[in-house]
């Protein structure tokens, strides 16, 4: 993980793609095997159900995963300050899921070398989640 | 169930937006922050064994959060939009108040589910001290599913 400075960042600068793979197992593990969930992030039928076509992946997983991805690319003096997402559709589990973004604003605010992102998830090309991820980077002044 | 023709919302509903919650006391388990960590595959160093942090995302496992008390308008209900803010990072062991609230409610027309109730509610972390640690909202949509049979998608 490499850091990334305030100065390094421009506007449209992309973030690199990464691919993910939600399965039932995942999310389930994700918020604890003893703790209740909703049933169809593990049972097929009940996503049919809800007309989502198999298991849902939670929402919260992927919003992880957005935290994750822009916190990865920020570095480790980096720091996610909010994360706001928007569900186009529901995706479903063991289809592949790709994270991109690119940044979209940086400025300074109170001394706070900030930088917005826009970041989806893409489910077969179609953004399935768009997100709006604040995060402030170090300065190298 | 055919679409209503008028807003299933009540006064009732209504009079709870705005009203804040009692605080619940949640706490930032190492357990809950090791077993998110493995299921992302994340190995930031900041978040490892021993660093006392737990990585942002483990807001996701904090009890008292946002769908506590939230009006039931519709029986169904889908996430359609989620937000996190951080103040700074969570701190494993630390014990924090949650005091939800919710900020609206209203209706939909349209769409796969025909009519719908969206519902908008968010939980404040505050440390001990009375700091602010981080927020939680969300937007849940909720729908009969009787509606949505035989809808395509918008």
């Amino acid at each position: 993980m490499s850091q990334r400075y305030y100065e390094d960042v421009n506007v449209d600068d992309a973030l690199e793609p990464l691919e993910r793979i939600p399965t039932t197992d995942m999310a389930i593990e994700f918020f604890g095997r003893d703790n209740p969930t909703n049933p169809a992030f593990a049972d097929a039928e009940a996503g049919k159900r809800l007309g989502v076509g198999g298991a849902l992946v939670p929402g919260l997983l992927k919003l992880a995963w957005i935290t994750q991805y822009v916190s990865d690319w920020a570095g480790t003096e980096g720091m996610v300050r909010s994360v706001r997402a928007a569900y186009r559709r529901p995706d479903v589990a063991e289809r592949p899921l790709v994270l991109a973004g690119r940044v979209v604003e940086k400025r300074v605010e109170d001394g706070a070398h900030l930088v917005e992102l826009e970041v989806v998830t893409l489910a077969e090309g179609q953004p399935s989640t768009r997100a709006n991820v604040q995060v402030q980077l170090p300065s190298r002044g | 169930m055919a679409i209503p023709e008028q807003s299933l919302i009540t006064d009732e509903h209504r009079a709870a937006i705005g009203r804040k919650s009692d605080p619940v006391t949640v706490t930032i388990r190492e357990e809950d922050a090791r077993r998110m960590r493995d299921v992302l595959g994340d190995t930031d160093p900041r978040y490892a064994d021993g660093t006392g942090i737990a990585p942002p995302y483990i807001i996701a496992m904090l009890g008292g959060g946002p769908r506590r008390g939230m009006p039931q308008v519709l029986p169904g209900g889908l996430l359609t939009q989620q937000e996190w803010r951080f103040t700074r990072p969570f701190r494993i062991g630390e014990q924090l108040q949650a005091i939800s609230q919710v900020y609206d409610i209203r209706d939909r027309l349209g769409g796969r589910y025909g009519y719908s109730v969206l519902v908008t509610q968010g939980t404040d972390y505050y440390d001990a001290d009375g700091n602010h640690v981080a927020a939680a909202m969300i937007t849940i949509t909720q729908f009969d599913p009787k509606m949505a049979s035989g809808r395509s998608d918008e």
